[in-house]
């Protein structure tokens, strides 16, 4: 037995207890625990992240001539460990009264606590796979572990799950064709086998393989044009579950991606790769695809009336910087890029949790029947606070530290283009990010939210631990990047030289240490300044004055709808939803083809078909 | 050995005693049937053990081949046979209306399928063939809305028959001999060369219509959809499927030449592509489960076209896993007819039919680690493998029917689990003995995941055995055994 078969019998422990107990009051209880006891089986596997070391499974088969082992590395320790947290801290969100009500609501309280254990499960899997088999068998069990957790709430979810799926299949189908081009080479799904064969092949043949699988598990990741599915899918699961699928679901995608680009082709090599008959290469293309997944889905993010779903396209577009930064390929690009997974882990999940807190208690979502529910639920609006000062992508919060690592590494590059995207998007995120905390949080109380309360500390714990997470990682952004380097060791990236507040390397130096000492300094000044001003005097919160008047609660001077008119004015005629638009019409092809073929099946006379296949082919045998 | 001669005379002869039995004891009528089968159940188990794997030849009446009627009896045989015997017990109709008629028609069904699996010549196996058709009208037509479909059948499958008749004339003026092991002999003098090519190409057409063999499968949506659902599962799951294993015979054996190989993954993939396209828009269960039949088909005959043990192996594993799946999926089927949107909440009133269908549909799409994972991976390495354009151009279209295939199977899922639905007629309950039986099929495929490793050596050793045609040739016409048992024809 090896640590690795402990943490996955812990998780497959949690599968059974959440079966058995998930119904009951205490089960969330017992499997919080039981998520933890896998973590602390994760930590017994902690010196992976030292030396670029492998710890096997002892489970193993032999079947149709192919083996299949399952061993973790640095990376998948990595990313395990993101996943483990997102579960735990979902499940003891879900604990305590959330899932009362979510019950009381008729919700399948049980089914979540399954769903939830099943995809740590597989995801644990998948990031154990030791060859392409077992990839491909992982990543199908993460497919459709997920896609019951998105299904499972009913409504208007079932139509985003099975949009899902039916992308999810599509890629699963392009990856399967792209291990079948490489299998056909080696008669082999060993990663050894793989790497020889992907060096040896001509960049003719290379482009297949490649472009499948990038294609088939950039449909996980929601890159462009593959994207449309995801926001719909993850903002319609219950809370909790959202908040787990936002943190670390669609990472499966970049996970396997690292594994084929950078283990099996190398970056080397896809850095130089051409595209046919251009002056660009592999990697231009891909960076250039995660650009657009950063601009494209962040501006989508903007006119989003949902705070679920605005939260659910900036997933998306978050997910292109990690991929922008590991395609630069430099020790400060790669380390951007695999650090912003678990920073986007983070704060997302907080800022998931907020929301679900606010629908807890107000009953919607809705960025226009909300507002000044600061004074409210105060601990839920600090959470959202941080979280969006991290997913905007400044300090004093971790986002900032991924984020200035990736915008170094493409000046470094020589890619002034893309920097340019990069903050292009960034200024879309903290546009519409203010528009998330504004209409949520500041601005007028409704008359109907006057006497809600703070979230129960069940909902509130999590999503605090969170909070100082995210804090603390941006003010010791070493405390990650210790992992991250251990994990460039590993797959063979240039290693990041990384210090406890930041970098401190002849590509440029960042102190966090310093930075938020600033900054907290700054406020420090300020908050001087403001008490000791004088006197203070503290009115409710429906009582307010503007303009001459007295504003009472029936006025509405809240201004949510038509956020940043001006603005749209100018860029509203860009939304063309060309894209919406291309799947509409790949469906009314497909449907189209299906009823003539149905018209084929339905002809009167079926031996006609009979008569002139035996005809043809005996003509084609004549000639 | 030689009793495995009477799973082909036993049932015969009960499906003529059937009648007048029942007339004398209607009880004992009804348990003819029943016992006949597991008795042929229980023949093949034993000979199974007896031969050890090892293949032998039976020649009725002590003719020697090429004379004689010849029965080959290898594992792929064998494993046929009991899985004939075993799916008409399983599937008896044993609430039917019209009970000795029916029960005559299965009997007759069981035992001509039989012979299909045994048969070492042509002319046995186009015998076989039209008592397989004669039974498979009389079931279809028992139906009570299939009397237009049943005539599209008979009319589709009687000149299929012509075709293949044509085709084995064909064949028998090129070389004189019926026999498949003299025949084999032959082939590379007498039938590579075009005249073969078109005697295979008439056989294929003509057996295709059973084996649901783009485009002579237009019969299949109307029928299954009208027949009565344990007709549709026999035929689905077990008639098409020996169909597929006489043309695997045939190509192994006769045809073994690029151009018989190439018209077969043409049709295939064609079968594959309609089948999977013409279900995305399938209006009623039924339907829907007959169009996917005939994509689940097409594979089969796109895995055959691979040349090898590779190609036979694959194809064996989705027509074996399709057998068990198919048949599950129509009985299930049965009580959820009419429109597929009339199915939504189906699952609040029968969950375990419904939690059934998910197994059967993760199943079916190819979601590891079931049975239909593994089944689909052996065709995409046996066509990764080739290094013709045309089969990864297959290969494409496949995996592409497969998304279409997720896509309709799991928007039915979600109907049947769908909660919050207007208040519609909730469908009628399934009998119990449809839910036992499609449960039984549910735990054979769990069984197949626990027992895949084992399961799949065994499955490569048939194959090897299947793909080896030298050794056919050397059972048939070294080991001659005689049998004093005559044929029943």
């Amino acid at each position: 037995m090896t640590p690795l078969d402990y943490l996955l019998l812990l998780s497959l422990l949690t599968v059974v207890i959440a079966l058995v107990a998930g119904h009951r009051s205490m089960g969330g209880v017992w499997l919080t625990f039981t998520y933890a006891a896998q973590l602390g089986g994760l930590m017994l596997m902690a010196g992976l992240t030292n030396q670029p070391d492998v710890i096997t499974s002892s489970l193993s088969f032999t079947i149709l001539g192919q083996s299949l082992t399952w061993r973790y590395d640095a990376l998948s320790w990595y990313f395990a460990l993101i996943t483990i947290s997102a579960g735990l801290l979902s499940t003891m969100y879900t604990a305590g009264d959330w899932g009362e009500k979510f019950r009381a609501d008729g919700g399948n309280l049980w089914l979540l606590h399954v769903a939830i254990a099943l995809n740590v499960l597989s995801m644990l899997i998948l990031l154990g796979s030791g060859d392409l088999l077992t990839l491909f068998i992982g990543w199908e069990l993460v497919s459709w572990a997920s896609f019951l957790l998105m299904i499972l709430a009913g409504g208007p979810s079932i139509q985003a799950a099975i949009r899902y799926i039916t992308y999810a299949m599509g890629g699963a189908m392009a990856i399967l064709a792209g291990l079948a081009l490489i299998y056909g080479h080696t008669d082999s799904f060993t990663y050894p086998a793989a790497a020889n064969i992907l060096h040896s092949l001509s960049t003719a043949h290379l482009w297949a393989p490649l472009l499948l699988l990038t294609l088939g598990f950039g449909v996980k990741m929601a890159l462009l044009p593959l994207h449309l599915w995801q926001a719909a899918a993850y903002a319609h699961t219950p809370g909790p579950g959202a908040a787990f699928l936002g943190a670390i679901s669609s990472r499966m995608g970049l996970y396997a991606l690292i594994v084929v680009l950078i283990q099996l082709v190398g970056l080397v090599r896809v850095i130089e790769l051409p595209v046919l008959f251009s002056f660009i290469s592999a990697r231009d293309v891909l960076a250039w695809v995660a650009a657009f997944t950063i601009i494209f889905p962040t501006f989508t993010a903007l006119r989003q009336n949902d705070a679920r779903m605005l939260l659910a396209w900036h997933g998306i577009g978050q997910g292109g910087y990690m991929l922008l930064g590991l395609v630069m390929g430099d020790a400060l690009g790669s380390a951007g890029g695999l650090m912003h997974v678990f920073n986007h882990a983070t704060y997302q999940a907080a800022l998931f949790f907020s929301v679900a807190a606010v629908v807890y208690r107000t009953g919607t979502a809705d960025l226009n029947r909300l507002g000044g529910l600061v004074a409210r639920m105060p601990l839920s609006f600090l959470a959202m606070l941080v979280g969006i000062i991290g997913l905007a992508g400044l300090p004093p919060m971790n986002g900032f530290v991924s984020k200035w690592l990736v915008y170094r590494s493409l000046m470094l590059e020589g890619e002034p283009l893309l920097f340019v995207a990069a903050v292009v998007g960034t200024l879309g995120t903290i546009l519409s990010v203010y528009k998330l905390i504004h209409n949520m949080f500041l601005g007028q109380l409704r008359v109907e939210h006057e006497n809600i309360r703070e979230a129960p500390w069940s909902m509130t714990a999590p999503m605090l631990i969170l909070s100082v997470v995210v804090f603390v990682t941006g003010l010791m952004p070493g405390l990650v990047l210790q992992w991250i380097a251990g994990i460039q060791a590993t797959v063979g990236l240039p290693v990041i030289d990384y210090s406890l507040g930041g970098l401190d390397s002849a590509q440029g130096s960042l102190d966090m240490l310093w930075v938020v000492g600033v900054l907290f300094a700054g406020f420090g000044i300020g908050a001087v300044l403001f008490y000791s001003g004088g006197r203070t005097h503290r009115v409710h919160q429906l009582d307010n004055y503007a303009g001459g008047h007295f504003l009472s609660a029936d006025i509405r001077y809240h201004y949510s709808d038509n956020f940043y008119p001006g603005l749209m004015r100018l860029i509203g005629p860009l939304y063309r939803y060309s894209f919406a638009w291309l799947e509409s019409a790949v469906q009314s092809g497909l449907g189209l083809l299906s009823l003539s073929t149905q018209g084929f099946y339905r002809r009167v006379a079926p031996a006609n078909y009979a008569l002139v296949t035996a005809v043809l082919v005996l003509l084609w045998v004549m000639l | 050995m030689n009793q495995i001669v009477l799973i082909v005379v036993l049932p015969l002869l009960a499906a003529f005693l059937v009648p007048i039995v029942a007339r004398m004891s209607a009880s004992l009528g009804a348990a003819l049937g029943p016992l006949v089968m597991g008795v042929c159940l229980w023949i093949t188990g034993t000979v199974a053990i007896e031969s050890a794997g090892n293949a032998f030849a039976i020649n009725i009446g002590g003719f020697m081949p090429p004379l004689g009627i010849t029965f080959f009896v290898d594992r792929l045989a064998l494993l046929f046979a009991f899985l004939t015997a075993l799916l008409v017990l399983v599937l008896w109709p044993f609430q039917g209306e019209h009970r000795p008629r029916e029960h005559a028609l299965t009997l007759i069904l069981a035992a001509a399928s039989g012979g299909l699996a045994l048969s070492g010549d042509l002319f046995n196996i186009y015998v076989f063939y039209e008592l397989v058709s004669v039974a498979s009208f009389g079931l279809v037509a028992t139906g009570r809305r299939s009397s237009a479909p049943a005539i599209r059948y008979l009319i589709l499958s009687g000149f299929g028959s012509v075709l293949a008749l044509v085709g084995i004339a064909l064949v028998y003026t090129q070389t004189g001999t019926l026999n498949l092991a003299h025949l084999s002999q032959l082939a590379p003098t007498h039938l590579i060369n075009p005249i073969g090519l078109a005697a295979f190409a008439l056989i294929l057409l003509g057996v295709g219509v059973k084996a649901e063999l783009f485009p002579v499968n237009t019969w299949v949506p109307e029928v299954y959809a009208t027949a009565p659902n344990r007709v549709s599962a026999l035929l689905a799951g077990l008639v098409s499927k020996l169909a597929a294993l006489v043309i695997l015979r045939l190509l192994v054996l006769v045809f073994a030449q690029e151009q018989a190989l190439l018209v077969m993954l043409l049709l295939g993939l064609l079968g594959v592509i309609t089948g999977e396209l013409a279900a995305w828009r399938a209006q009623d269960m039924n339907r829907m489960l007959a169009y996917s039949s005939i994509g689940q088909l097409g594979m089969v005959f796109v895995a055959f076209s691979i040349p090898g043990e590779t190609g036979v192996f694959a194809g064996l594993a989705i027509a074996l896993h399709h057998l068990v799946v198919k048949p599950a999926l129509f009985l299930l089927a049965a009580r959820w007819g009419g429109a597929l949107s009339g199915l939504a909440g189906a699952a609040g009133g029968n969950l375990p039919a419904a939690l059934l269908f998910t197994l059967f549909a993760l199943s079916l799409v190819g979601v590891p680690p079931l049975p239909g994972f593994w089944a689909k991976l052996l065709l995409v390495m046996g066509l990764a493998e080739q290094v013709g354009p045309l089969y990864h151009f297959a290969l494409a279209g496949i995996l592409i029917a497969t998304v279409v295939e997720a896509n309709y199977l799991f928007r039915i899922v979600s109907t049947l689990f769908h909660r919050d639905s207007p208040a519609s007629p909730a469908p009628q309950k399934h009998s119990g003995g449809d839910i036992a039986t499609a449960g039984l099929f549910g735990a054979s495929l769990i069984a197949a995941v626990l027992l895949l490793i084992p399961l799949s050596q065994s499955l490569k050793t048939i194959a090897q055995q299947t793909a080896d045609a030298a050794a056919y040739r050397a059972v048939v016409t070294l080991a001659p055994t005689t049998s004093t048992l005559g044929d029943t024809q």
